[in-house]
Order: C-alpha cells, then sequence, then structure tokens
C-alpha cells in the first residue's frame, strides 16, 4: 500500500480563492458572514437566523473563462476553480481546457444537497409551467454528480469518479475514498474535496429546524471582521441592496459553548491533492499532511434529522479505527473537531471525544467550523492547514464553556507544530467519519 | 485476484415486485414489467409508460419499526436490505444477527426523497406551514441511512450519487472496504423512486421511449424509466465459508473509470467504459476472454447502446463481443438510475445461481451497428462457471464495472 499525501489543496470561499485567504481567517479566528435573501417559496419569519458563510460573486475567471462558467451550475464553478487551484498549488500541470484524459487521477467529491439552485428552478419549470417546460441544460447540471463530472471534464481526471453524499460526513468520506484509490495504486493522483451551495430555500428549511445559529450578543469582537464576502452583492436580494450595511455580526457559530444554537451554513468548495508520499517525494512537492488512516461508523439512535445518543458505540467503532492504525489516542496531539455549534451535535462530538480519552485529558481541540461554516469543504482543508501547522485563532464566537461537555475549544494560543491529527465529522442523521493526518 | 467477496444474501423491490423472488421469476421467464403508472400524475408530460413497483404487500409496515414514516425510497432500501440480511442467514445477536458483527452499508441514490420533497416543494406557499418532515428525507443518503437505522448497522454508511453509476459504485466501494478490513459485513445495494424531475429530465432531452425501452435493438427509440432497490450482503469468502454460509455467487472484481469528456453524451468510441471494464478484469484476476456473460448498461438510447458496444468490442474484440451472450436488464424494470447498477448486480446474481442468462422481452432485430449477442424470449444457458461482466455508464461520464462468478468456481 501506498503512503498517501496532499501536496495541493485549493478553496473557493467566503473568505476568497485560495487556500490563503481561508488560513488567514483561520489564524484571526474572524468568520464571514452574509445576508441570505428570503426564499420565495418559504419566506420569513423562520427561526430567525439570516446570513451564512457565502461565497458570493466571486471572480475566478483565472481558473474558469467565463463561457465555460456560464454553463455550469455555482457547485461545479467552484469546484473546478479549487481543483484547478489545488493542481497549482501541488506543482502541477493546470489543464486550461478539456482535452486528453489522464486515466491515473480520479477524483471523489461531497456534496450535502447537490447543485440546489439549479434544482429548485428545474422544479418551479416543471411545477409552474409544466413539464414540458424543463430544460435539459439545467437538468443535466442538477444531479449531485454535476460537480465531480465538470472537475473530470476540466481538469481531464479520467480515472475513478465518485461523489459522496453523506451529509456532514461526506468530506471526510470523500478524503478517505480518494486516499484509498491512492493507497491501492488505482490511481496516481486523487483531486478530494467537497462542493456546496447555499440556496435561500434551503437556508429557510434549516432554519425552521432550527438548526442555524441565530443572532445573539456576544463578549468577544473577533467576528468584527464580518462582512460580505467579496463581491457578495447577489446575496443582498430581497434583504438588501448593493453597498447595503452587513447583518449585526452576530450569528457567528459557538461549537462546544454553553449558549450554543446551531450552525452556521457555507457554501464554496476545497479540493486536495493526494499523491502517494513516494511520486511526491520523487518529483520534489511540497507535501502539506499525510493521510494515516481513516474510517467510519453508524449511530442507530440517530433520528432521520437528527443526532442520536450513542456516543460509547462510536467511540468503540473510532477506537478500531485508532487500533487498525496502529494508534492510541495517546498518539493524537490535536483533534480538529467537527463540532459546529448545534446542540445536541456537538454534546455528542463532545461524548465520543471524552470516551475516546477515558478521563484522559483531551490534547488542543480546534473547531474551524465557527470559521469556515458547515459543509462546502472548508473545514477539510482546516484541517490539512492545521496539519501542516498553520496558526488558528481562538474560536470566534465562543464565550462560555459548557460544563456538560467538558471539551472546549482551544483558546487560539500557539500551539506546538502538531505531530497527528485527528479530524472528526459527526453527521445528522447517524453517520460519521474520521481521518488522522499526520505532519510532513 | 485481490480477494473475492462471497454474496451471501440477496434483496430486491422491483416492478415485478417485492422480493427478489419475484425480480428472478420475472427475469428469467422473459416477462416485461414496463408500463402505465400512476406514480405521479404525469397526463401532461411526453410519455407515459415507466417501471412502477407494484403497492407493497400486506404486513410490511408491522414487520418495521416508523415504516409509516418512511419515504417510498426509504422502504425500498430497507425491505431489500432487510430480505438480504434475513437470507444470509447470521446467528447470533439480535433481530439480524448483525450485532457484534462489523457492517458498514454501502448503498447508492440518485434522488433519495426527491418525490416526496417535490410534493412538499409544490405544497410551499408563503401562508402556510409545511410539514418539515417531507424535506429532510429528500437527502440522497437517506435510504442508505434508513438501512443502517433499521438493521442496528454501527459501521461505516457511505453513500454514491453518481447519476447511473451510482449502484455499481458503491458494491465497489463495499468490495474496497471488506478487502481493507474496514469491515466484516457489507450491506451494499441502492434504492431510487420515479420522481417528476428525473421523468420530465430525461424527457426533455428527449431520451425516453414511448413505448417500453428495447436496448440494441434496430428500432430502440430511449430508455424506460424504473424504481425499486437491491441490496446484496457481502462478506470476505473466507469468513462467509468459515461460519457455513452458502455463498449465492462472487463479487471477484470491480473497477470504475470517467469519460472526462461531457455532461450527457458517452464518449463516442466507448473509452471510460472500455476502461473500467479492464479495470475490473485486472481488479479480478481475470482475462477479458474468461469472461462467459454480460450484463449490459443497456439503456435503450441510440448513443448510449452504441457507446456502450464500442467499449465491449474493444475490450473483449469485436468477434468475441458478438457471441458474448448479453442481458438487458433495463428492458424488463425499466433504468432505475442510482439504483440501477446494484439491480442489475442482483440480476447477475441470479443469472449466476441458474445457469441461464435472462431475456429481454419482446423479439425485433438487433442493430447491425450493435450487434451484440442480446438474449431474447427466452434464458440462453451459461456453459460451464464463466464470469460475468456488469457494466454501467452514467451522467457526467462517469463509468463503474463488476466482475462476478459462480460460486462454484
Amino acid at each position: 500500500m501506498n503512503q498517501v499525501v496532499v501536496t495541493g489543496l485549493g478553496a473557493v470561499t467566503a473568505f476568497g480563492a485560495g487556500a490563503e485567504p481561508l488560513a488567514g481567517a483561520l489564524a484571526r479566528g474572524a468568520t464571514r458572514l452574509s445576508p441570505v435573501e428570503p426564499s420565495r417559496r418559504l419566506p420569513r419569519p423562520t427561526g430567525g437566523a439570516t446570513s451564512a458563510v457565502r461565497v458570493g460573486d466571486l471572480p475566478l475567471g483565472e481558473w474558469l473563462a467565463p463561457l465555460v462558467a456560464r454553463r455550469m451550475s455555482p457547485p461545479s464553478r467552484w469546484a473546478v476553480a479549487a481543483a484547478k487551484m489545488a493542481l497549482a498549488d501541488a506543482g502541477l500541470s493546470v489543464p486550461d481546457r478539456p482535452g486528453e484524459p489522464d486515466p491515473a487521477t480520479a477524483v471523489a467529491l461531497a456534496t450535502s444537497f447537490g447543485p440546489m439552485s439549479y434544482t429548485q428552478r428545474l422544479l418551479d419549470q416543471i411545477l409552474d409551467e409544466g413539464p414540458e417546460a424543463a430544460s435539459p441544460s439545467l437538468f443535466t447540471e442538477c444531479v449531485a454528480n454535476a460537480p465531480a463530472a465538470q472537475v473530470a471534464i476540466q481538469c481531464r481526471a479520467a480515472g475513478r469518479n465518485h461523489t459522496i453524499c453523506q451529509r456532514e460526513a461526506g468530506a471526510l468520506t470523500a478524503l478517505a475514498r480518494g486516499a484509498a484509490d491512492v493507497a491501492s495504486g488505482r490511481a496516481a493522483r486523487a483531486l478530494a474535496g467537497a462542493a456546496e451551495e447555499v440556496t435561500p430555500l434551503v437556508f429557510a428549511i434549516l432554519d425552521r429546524f432550527r438548526a442555524l445559529a441565530r443572532p445573539h450578543r456576544r463578549s468577544s469582537d473577533r467576528v468584527g471582521e464580518a462582512g460580505p464576502a467579496p463581491g457578495a452583492t447577489a446575496a443582498a436580494g430581497r434583504g438588501g441592496s448593493r453597498g447595503a450595511a452587513p447583518p449585526a455580526p452576530t450569528e457567528a457559530a459557538r461549537p462546544f459553548d454553553r449558549r450554543r444554537d446551531g450552525f452556521t451554513v457555507a457554501d464554496g468548495a476545497a479540493v486536495l491533492v493526494l499523491e502517494p508520499a513516494a511520486a511526491a517525494a520523487a518529483r520534489g512537492a511540497r507535501v502539506l499532511a499525510r493521510v494515516r488512516a481513516w474510517g467510519g461508523a453508524f449511530d442507530p439512535t440517530a433520528g432521520r434529522a437528527g443526532w442520536g445518543t450513542g456516543a460509547a458505540g462510536l467511540a468503540v467503532e473510532l477506537q478500531g479505527v485508532l487500533g487498525r492504525a496502529g494508534l492510541a489516542p495517546d498518539d493524537i496531539d490535536l483533534v480538529v473537531s467537527g463540532a459546529s455549534g448545534a446542540v445536541a451535535g456537538d454534546r455528542l462530538e463532545a461524548a465520543v471525544l471524552r470516551r475516546l480519552w477515558a478521563g484522559a485529558p483531551l490534547p488542543p481541540v480546534l473547531v474551524p467550523k465557527a470559521v469556515t461554516g458547515e459543509y462546502a469543504g472548508g473545514f477539510l482543508a482546516a484541517a490539512v492547514l492545521a496539519a501542516a501547522g498553520r496558526p488558528f485563532g481562538a474560536a470566534p464566537g465562543f464565550a462560555r464553556s459548557d460544563d456538560a461537555l467538558a471539551v472546549a475549544p482551544h483558546d487560539g494560543s500557539p500551539l506546538p507544530p502538531p505531530r497527528r491529527l485527528l479530524v472528526t465529522s459527526l453527521a445528522a442523521g447517524g453517520s460519521a467519519a474520521w481521518v488522522i493526518l499526520e505532519a510532513p | 485476484m485481490n480477494g473475492a467477496a462471497a454474496v451471501t444474501g440477496l434483496g430486491a423491490v422491483s416492478p415485478f415486485g417485492w422480493g427478489a423472488g419475484p425480480f428472478a421469476d420475472g427475469l428469467l421467464a422473459g416477462a416485461g414489467a414496463i408500463g402505465e403508472f400512476d406514480r405521479f400524475d404525469h397526463a401532461a408530460y411526453r410519455t407515459h409508460v415507466a417501471g412502477q413497483v407494484p403497492p407493497e404487500p400486506a404486513g410490511l409496515a408491522a414487520r418495521q419499526p416508523c415504516w409509516r414514516r418512511l419515504t417510498l425510497a426509504e422502504r425500498f432500501a430497507v425491505a431489500a436490505a432487510a430480505e438480504a440480511v434475513a437470507g444470509a442467514g447470521f446467528g447470533g445477536g439480535g433481530t439480524t444477527g448483525l450485532a457484534g458483527r462489523r457492517a458498514g452499508v454501502f448503498f447508492s441514490s440518485s434522488t433519495g426523497g426527491m418525490l416526496e420533497g417535490e410534493e412538499f416543494y409544490a405544497a410551499l406557499e408563503p401562508r402556510r406551514r409545511p410539514r418539515l418532515r417531507g424535506m429532510v428525507a429528500q437527502q440522497v443518503s437517506a435510504p442508505g441511512e434508513a438501512v443502517a437505522r433499521a438493521l442496528g448497522v454501527t459501521g461505516p454508511v457511505e453513500t454514491v450519487s453518481s447519476a447511473c453509476a451510482s449502484g455499481t459504485l458503491a458494491l465497489g466501494l463495499a468490495l474496497d472496504a471488506l478487502r481493507g478490513g474496514e469491515v466484516d459485513v457489507a450491506i451494499a445495494g441502492g434504492a431510487d423512486v420515479l420522481c417528476r424531475i428525473t421523468y420530465a429530465g430525461f424527457n426533455s432531452l428527449r431520451s425516453v421511449d414511448e413505448r417500453p425501452c428495447r436496448p440494441f435493438r434496430a428500432d430502440r427509440a430511449g430508455l424506460s424509466l424504473g424504481e425499486g432497490a437491491a441490496a446484496l450482503v457481502l462478506e470476505r469468502a473466507e469468513d462467509a465459508l468459515a461460519r457455513g454460509a452458502r455463498p449465492r455467487a462472487l463479487l471477484a472484481g470491480a473497477g470504475a473509470a470517467a469519460d472526462a469528456h461531457h455532461m450527457t453524451a458517452p464518449h463516442p468510441e466507448g473509452d471510460g467504459a472500455a476502461r473500467a471494464i479492464a479495470a475490473a478484469l485486472a481488479d479480478a484476476g481475470v482475462a477479458a476472454g474468461e469472461i462467459g456473460s454480460l450484463n449490459a448498461h443497456g439503456t435503450g438510447t441510440p448513443h448510449n447502446d452504441l457507446a456502450e458496444w464500442r467499449a465491449l468490442a474493444r475490450v473483449f474484440g469485436a468477434e468475441r463481443a458478438r457471441e458474448l451472450p448479453l442481458a438487458a436488464t433495463k428492458a424488463c424494470v425499466g433504468h432505475l438510475l442510482g439504483s440501477a447498477g446494484a439491480l442489475e448486480a442482483a440480476a447477475a446474481v441470479v443469472c449466476l445461481e441458474r445457469g441461464a442468462v435472462h431475456p429481454a422481452p419482446g423479439g425485433g432485430a438487433v442493430d447491425p451497428e450493435t450487434p451484440a449477442a442480446l438474449v431474447l424470449g427466452r434464458p440462453r444457458p451459461l456453459a460451464g462457471a464463466a464470469p460475468l461482466l456488469s457494466l454501467n455508464l452514467a451522467f457526467g461520464g462517469c463509468n463503474a464495472a463488476l466482475v462476478l462468478v459462480p460460486a462454484s468456481a
């Protein structure tokens, strides 16, 4: 089996194009919220949330010709741009157009909702105007695997192509599947990541479930940098207009905080380049992280929409993942937690971590979703940046520990470079995925 | 060979009925289950036939908790998986015998609970408070999660949504997970339900035949959509033998490749499909010349069948490809999209068990441009215990293939 390393990282996020804007936000501990316009089909009042970590109209012409981009759904555009950024970051050639396919490059991308704006537009056509009004171009781009297929076409990646839909656990599962392809030798390279799109309807539904963080008073001013994403005028909609004041910066999610009340939802894409360690070394590539192990589990106590209480079972499965890799909890010196601010989700996450360490002190715990938001791969990119030794500020919005959890985010003080990280993602509905990353 | 998985359980929900039995009987009888349907009002649509699953048998609701709350795709998935696990004959604890075993679910779907999602969406009005439950199960991952919840699975649950290759890819992931020691038991399959968005979408592409589809026939004019689910219980072959299970077939290898060519059109020479077949053969350690029969993707669209034929001809050689008996399961039950590969893998198991390639219903001349040895009318007996290749091609140029061998091989 090949050792697998991460040699490239591309990201399209609310913070900008590329990994560096995201790394800067993580280092500052500052999220970036933009207003989400009301849903025409499900208008407010809802749960009270108003903003999300949105990409907006980020210029991506460097990575994707406008004529090509116009034929793609937003998550496809972002995924293709992120994949090309990742290839460039890895020091590999970046195709400027489709061409001779490379059968040795696999693709594994995750999405929770797929290209929702296209799906909704197609449904509007069918339901409002009749089925004969259905647009073939909307149909072909509304399938869940459109972003992964567009990455294959635009990056000439003609190896195995997987689209993973496993809610919040999807991005880590996609990373695992890409890594498995490289480890087994089936692929010489894999592009693995996630892409997501926040539409007003998705936002409104999540808000109706009271899944999203709501406006709150806070003691920290670190979210003071919050404001509309670069060029995020499309987010204004009915909720405002170009130049309108950004929403009060008080909706940052508060993972593990006593007063957490939900997560912030994000759109965008993040893609990693995975290669065998030997191949990366042979071409003198810079290594961001090593992918040591991966695994998943399911909590059958979880309902369809919520979180379960099966921490004991999940901890046993996680112990098994570590054990099969020849590792013990003591070998982990940093946790990159998928805690998102979800009330029950964070409770379950904390319980799993506590059980894994069985009463021993936990290593520092980072909660990047306080900055990146949920979905869209920002969390995955953050985990790689953590493995690469990049600094992380304190979680924005976090103010008070929850005694019932006995887990709190790291306070932002400088940390020694980690050697080995546990990256976690529990999902509503019961799924869980874990990845062990190592410093290069 | 990298290590084969034994298929020790099989379940299906198909337009032939609920259960693997009706599915096998329908296939081998050469029956067609594509016809009029009423899953939704399709009066305003361009075409009016599909493969619809008949109403569920009495008593199912009583055997599964919260059955009434499940979407149709979840019901199909749970019924197929429960049948497969029951058939695998696990002893031990729990109602399924899975307790204490490292089991995982590797499932596929294109649309999950989209049928109910459409109804939720259509009912949305500014002044109403919709029932949010209608939207919850729209998630593509819902059928696989419902299976895990119903069976008490605690291992990984992964859902593939790579359009029409999803089911085949899910079985490939299950095989990987078994080989890698991530699980000891894999429940692999897929579920999809007829819905407006796919019916209107494929019609917008002018890809739906007004009559039941006729793959590889000269007069083929498009696909027929279908619905249903299939589930296979997979175990490492040595584990299955050690517990005294009776393998029904072996999943020997899986392969996949992308065309990287076009979002909807397959590569005209079947490039990605040919590489997927070659990868599956290599994974199984089987030479192309050893393959004894095929389960084709066979949608019935002119371009897709042609690309598939060219892929087969590239791998097997045109002469050999003309001789290999070929089953076109979609001609019997329609195109199940994200679960098509799973149901076709189930069809492959049935064919290997019965020693015969199932026929497609009806007659008609095979297209000289796609001169496959399409089995028509009555089953074609298989000589010996040769491996079978099952192939799927998908939107976005996703191609995936499986190699299955008879349990007696």
